[in-house]
């Protein structure tokens, strides 16, 4: 049936009254709406606590709350000091830290940001991995690194080249490297082909 | 015979005009009721049915607030569908011309887009509503709100990926770990010098080769 854009279905909900949350009613058991709703109470809560919102409206996604930003730059910068003075499973619950906290940032904000923020911190996350020999966890957070920036991430294509030719998996690390390649041209990338190659001619012989 | 030379015409005329006004009207109607029985492009819009069932509430009234937020869940699922749509148009013209697809997915796909184009109009319209600024804004919103989902689902399967990948890895170090065993057991009967030094070996020390490239 084709929706009339002057009807709607009256969906059996209620808003609690002293929690203010809207629920289904008892006699409906409809997990889309139910999720629906769950999703409906935590963008009103978000808005609720949100500082600097005072009529319930979502700012338009040209600002950033400053002080967020600062903290997970702090957070990271934290981090890339515990990498350098070695404490690599320090440095990788920091940045688990930073990324907890910009997976925080409420909904509205530019996603741009928060994108650049996370492939940053897990490409960062990964090379603490890596250095503790920690190559599965390393290649899960290289892949989402990848995945929020293809281009212009060598690092994460780099990473991800030698996590699994680390774990023997060299077919897949030869199409991860010749996949990074494509983004433009990395010596470090291409020197890590050529040894993946050779290691896969010489598993041939 | 005056009388009926003028009556014959008339008679003819209105049988014909009746003949063709009845074809016509049940002609419509069947082909409206056929638009109206085929299936919708996308299900059940619950964001706009939650928000109009609130909006329509009165005992208790739900509050403004509440409201904003369920107008943003719907100018949400407003954008998905609009995204949705752009991507098939394309395609689902290519695939009409050809003759691939039947009149019938077509009609349901353009009643989809005028659906959703009075939907996002209707959605304006209530956000000037609540505040004379807003309509510029709320599909902004809108739409990074549906990307830092899809961000945050992508950041969800980290974890999960992570012990999928340590539990494979795992297997195959224990693997490889057993057959040396065996290998060393073998060597035992033989030789019996220090086979017991080599176990502990199984796992990759912690050492750091020197090649990782620094933080950035």
């Amino acid at each position: 049936m084709a929706q009339s854009s002057d009807v709607f279905v009256v969906v059996p909900i209620e808003m609690d009254p002293s929690t203010k949350a809207i629920q289904a009613l008892s006699s409906s058991n409809d997990p889309l709406l139910t999720r629906e709703l769950e999703a409906l109470n935590n963008l009103h809560q978000n808005l609720k606590s949100a500082p600097g919102i005072t009529n319930g409206i979502p700012p338009p996604p040209t600002s950033v709350g400053p002080k967020l930003s600062t903290q997970i730059e702090r957070m990271r910068q934290t981090g890339n000091n515990a990498f350098r003075k070695q404490n690599y499973a320090e440095a990788v619950d920091l940045y688990t830290l930073a990324i907890s906290m910009a997976l925080r940032r409420p909904p509205w904000e530019p996603s741009a940001l928060l994108r650049e923020e996370l492939q940053q911190l897990y490409a960062n996350r990964a090379q603490a991995h890596i250095s503790i020999n920690n190559w599965p966890e390393a290649l899960a957070d290289v892949n989402a690194s990848i995945d929020f920036k293809r281009v212009g991430n060598p690092k994460a294509h780099w990473r991800k080249g030698r996590c699994l030719k680390e774990m023997g998996r060299y077919e897949e690390a030869k199409e991860a490297l010749e996949f990074g390649l494509e983004f433009g041209n990395d010596p470090e990338l291409a020197n890590m082909l050529k040894e993946v190659n050779e290691a896969l001619s010489k598993r041939k012989l | 015979m005056v009388k009926l030379s003028i009556i014959a015409p008339l008679v003819y005329i209105a049988v014909l005009v009746g003949t063709l006004a009845v074809f016509s009207s049940l002609y419509r109607k069947r082909k409206a009721n056929k638009a109206a029985s085929l299936e919708p492009w996308f299900g059940p819009h619950y964001p706009r049915d939650i928000y109009l069932t609130l909006l329509h509430q009165e005992n208790p009234k739900v509050p403004d607030n509440i409201l904003k937020a369920a107008l943003v869940r719907r100018a949400t699922e407003d954008i998905r569908r609009v995204v949705t749509i752009r991507q098939a148009k394309g395609s689902l013209q290519q695939l009409l011309q050809k003759g691939s697809i039947g009149d019938d997915l077509w009609t349901r796909f353009t009643v989809a887009e005028a659906e959703i184009e009075e939907e996002l109009k209707d959605v304006a319209m209530e956000a000037n509503g609540f505040s004379s600024e807003w309509a510029a804004s709320i599909f902004q919103s809108a739409n990074e709100i549906v990307q830092a989902t899809r961000v945050r689902e992508r950041a969800a399967e980290v974890a999960e990926q992570a012990a999928t990948e340590r539990a494979w890895w795992n297997e195959k170090r224990e693997r490889a770990s057993r057959e040396l065993l065996g290998e060393n057991n073998s060597d035992e009967d033989g030789v019996l010098v220090e086979s017991s030094g080599s176990r502990g070996a199984a796992r990759p020390g912690a050492a750091t080769r020197g090649k990782g490239k620094s933080a950035s």
